[in-house]
């Protein structure tokens, strides 16, 4: 298929075609899944090596269920989702309690056209912030990643983590609530001054 | 405490700041794609075979076309010999078995109906 065409087709029909043999579609569907994938593992876990482990056990499963993949079932990027949040949920119990988000796990800048100064505030606030999501609750953690930095909408949220609409919102007010009260203390580290 | 737009300002920076997957991470990944593609072919060639029909899988049972034919062959001979009853075969069953075999013709001979037995 021509790439200026596969780039209009939907992630359910790039599924498809890779399962009838169609390498190109899977390096599309990679290059639209796996960046996000990747950030959310890393924002949960904290850890690049990790998250780059969960990414690629996620596309792996992705790969093996396009065979028997039923069109319309599901949303083939929730269902990726989905796979991410339980392998990071299986990855927190086994390590316990995570340490805190070191800057060397920091996503790397995609733009470096800002100035120097402006990076460098811009990289304590993505510190602070990170380290802030470290001290929330993993649940909440999944979830405000998700609706604020992942961008999905709530009733695709419930499907990723398995719950509730409901308790995705009150996950997500809490985490936020939670996150707003931890950077309270990192004003400083913010560059928003004092006050308030 | 940051405002609501501080904090939204927030997460559209994080937004932007995407962890870019490494080379070697899509070169992995996509190893692996190319991998369960392979191991997928082989599921797909028995439903080829069962698609051949009932000739194709009894020529399998001889061991191919060749086998079934040789097989026909040998069935048409043996009715062959039974009706013709060729003399060098009641010699060798003379031999073989040490008694007398009878010839019996099977097929009426013009004979037999001019003599109306």
């Amino acid at each position: 298929m021509p790439r200026d065409r596969i780039d209009e087709l939907t992630d359910e029909a790039l599924l498809a075609l890779y399962a009838q043999g169609d390498g190109a579609a899977a390096r599309e569907l990679a290059g639209r899944l796996v960046p996000r994938l990747l950030g959310y593992a890393g924002r949960v876990l904290g850890d690049r090596t990790e998250a780059e482990d969960v990414a690629q056990e996620a596309m792996l499963r992705l790969w093996r269920a396009a065979a028997g993949w039923r069109a319309g079932e599901a949303q083939v990027s929730t269902w990726a989702y989905r796979v991410v949040t339980n392998l990071c949920t299986d990855r927190l119990r086994q390590r316990g309690r995570r340490g805190p988000v070191g800057l060397d796990d920091a996503p790397e800048v995609a733009d470096g056209a800002a100035g120097a100064e402006a990076g460098l505030i811009e990289a304590d606030r993505m510190a602070a912030l990170d380290a802030a999501l470290a001290e929330l609750p993993d649940r909440q953690r999944q979830a405000l990643v998700l609706r604020h930095l992942e961008g999905l909408s709530n009733p695709e949220i419930a499907e990723a983590m398995d719950i509730g609409v409901e308790a995705v919102e009150s996950l997500t007010a809490r985490a936020k609530r939670a996150l707003t009260a931890l950077l309270a203390g990192r004003r400083g580290a913010l560059g928003y001054g004092e006050g308030a | 405490m940051p405002d609501q737009d501080e904090m939204d300002g927030l997460f559209a920076m994080a937004r932007a700041r995407r962890m870019e997957p490494s080379p070697d991470l899509m070169a992995r990944i996509l190893a692996d794609a190319a991998a369960v593609q392979r191991r997928a072919v082989p599921v797909v060639a028995p439903l080829a075979v069962r698609r051949r029909g009932w000739l194709a899988g009894l020529a399998g049972v001889f061991g191919g076309f060749g086998g079934l034919a040789g097989v026909g062959g040998a069935a048409v001979a043996g009715l062959v010999l039974g009706f013709v009853q060729p003399a060098p075969v009641t010699q060798v069953a003379d031999v073989l078995l040490g008694v007398q075999a009878v010839s019996v013709d099977l097929v009426p001979t013009t004979e037999t109906w001019m003599t109306g037995e």
